[in-house]
């Protein structure tokens, strides 16, 4: 075999490697926002209930009620884009945590079984998003590296490839749950 | 749960009397097995010379060599015998007992064999595995289960002789953890990037075929001591949440020794490698050593201190 035909496979394989694990690191961010996503349908899911349950008794929350119900709807929305649904997600963590911290001065609202329900399954689906969120993250740090890193970027420009965002972990996320206080 | 410092006080007090009464026996032992040692190994040398006279090969010498050491410690087994059954009843017993009444300790046996296989912290089964020191119970209503084990995979060399090799050589434990999932996480001890560095340590990690997909976790004290394999990414960070990295960090810190963890089958599994048999009693220094007293009550605490330490006993609403 002449050199330069060696030379020639040499260069389509390593074009090959490349392309392909900027496919797989594509993939695999989308994969895992697949399943970010249905933890986060799970959670506008429990939304209705927690309203109808809550609103009768919360007069001054009126207004976070509200704007949890336009959320979810936005949310429900066809075809929204994937930094569309990072940027709602966020709104309705601090809306709903906004909630939650407020039925504490409701002492009817604590005491009654069907909001402790809810409060226990929507603690349950955070802890689901948060892990899937984490995920996501490191999946989008990988592949914005490869976006960013030699050899890779060439290929990736060439491909046409942009950065993606990553979700913002808020700080109280970050901080120890104590689980005990919860169901305290 | 007793703390350390209790348990320490527990094993100096409630059982001085004993402890002072297996010292008695302890110190006949020890003259008996140096008096039996002597003689034995001046009949191994005088056998030695004589043989060396006859024939002389490098396999006879590793045969005699072989026999002697393997024979010593059948006659050790044995000569110890009695004063180890009498020590587990009346000093391991005990304490186990005191850290938690309802546990029940068995010497002789240790966790079953599927639970080790099942953990998937080693990729190949045992060919012998073998423990004693069985530990089972509940802690704060959490099923527990520990023992000692010793487990042996077989080796042919090109002479077709079998030896067994050390796979893993300590503690066991296995518990419930306190969330529900489906697939299975293994953390082991991070040799590849604290030898090679984080590129090629990384890249190698990333290539282990033998293992589920490598998750790189978000907490960089975490990552340097362990590498996280699982089926799944977000369950695994579903199970390690930064709380419970941390508890295990700290865990891992008290342990002092390699550290090797899994989630399958609804539980955590613990091994901890000693690199030797444990809850066995000292023969050449005083049992009312502080250090020989703190192993075997550092030990203890260690394995029955994972359901409060890593909070197994707070479960999520699901697990309720």
């Amino acid at each position: 075999m002449s050199t330069p035909l060696i030379i020639l496979i040499a260069v389509i394989l390593i074009l090959v490697l490349l392309y392909n694990s900027l496919i797989s690191k594509k993939n695999q961010v989308e994969n895992i926002f697949a399943s970010v996503d249905t933890q986060l349908k799970k959670r506008y899911d429990l939304i209705p209930n927690l309203i109808s349950s809550v609103s009768k008794y919360m007069e001054h929350e009126k207004g976070i009620l509200e704007d949890i119900t336009k959320l979810r709807a936005e949310a429900n929305k066809p075809n929204i884009s994937d930094e569309q649904k990072i940027a709602l997600d966020a709104k309705m963590s601090s809306a709903l945590g906004s909630i939650m911290i407020a039925v504490e001065n409701y002492p009817d609202l604590k005491a009654n079984e069907n909001v402790m329900h809810l409060q226990h399954s929507l603690n349950e689906v955070e802890e689901q998003i948060s892990a899937a969120r984490r995920a996501y993250n490191q999946a989008v740090t990988d592949y914005n590296n490869a976006l960013e890193q030699i050899p890779t970027n060439f290929m990736a420009s060439a491909m046409n490839y942009s950065k993606k965002d990553v979700f913002a972990i808020s700080e109280i996320e970050r901080k120890n749950v104590n689980v005990k206080e919860l169901f305290n | 749960m007793k703390n350390k410092s209790e348990l320490t006080d527990f094993y100096y007090k409630k059982l001085f009397g004993t402890l002072q009464k297996l010292e008695i026996d302890r110190k006949q032992l020890r003259s008996r097995i140096i008096t039996i040692g002597f003689f034995y190994t001046f009949i191994a040398v005088v056998l030695f010379f004589t043989l060396l006279d006859k024939f002389f090969n490098v396999e006879m010498l590793v045969f005699l060599g072989f026999g002697y050491f393997s024979l010593g410690a059948l006659v050790y087994k044995f000569l110890v015998k009695d004063y180890t059954h009498e020590f587990k009843h009346s000093i391991i017993r005990p304490l186990i007992h005191a850290l938690d009444k309802n546990l029940k300790y068995t010497p002789s046996l240790h966790v079953p064999q599927r639970y080790f296989t099942r953990s998937k912290i080693f990729t190949q089964a045992p060919d012998k595995l073998s423990g004693n020191d069985y530990v089972k119970g509940t802690i704060d209503g959490i099923p527990i289960q520990f023992s000692d084990i010793h487990a042996q995979k077989r080796h042919r060399d090109s002479k077709g002789r079998t030896s067994y090799k050390t796979m893993f050589q300590g503690l066991f434990v296995v518990s419930e953890f306190n969330k529900h999932f489906h697939g299975s996480t293994v953390i082991l001890p991070d040799v590849a990037v604290s030898t090679f560095g984080d590129f090629i340590g990384g890249f190698l990690q990333s290539k282990n075929l033998s293992r589920d997909q490598l998750v790189k976790m978000d907490s960089p004290a975490f990552e340097k001591e362990f590498v996280v394999y699982s089926s799944d990414q977000v369950e695994a960070r579903y199970i390690l949440s930064h709380t419970l990295m941390q508890q295990l960090l700290n865990y891992k810190k008290r342990s002092k020794h390699p550290l090797f963890i899994s989630f399958t089958s609804k539980n955590i599994h613990l091994a901890i490698e000693y690199n030797k048999d444990l809850f066995e009693p000292s023969v050449f220094h005083s049992l009312l050593k502080y250090k020989v007293a703190m192993e075997y009550i550092a030990t203890l605490h260690l394995a029955i201190g994972i359901v409060q330490e890593l909070k197994l006993n707070q479960k999520l609403w699901s697990k309720q």
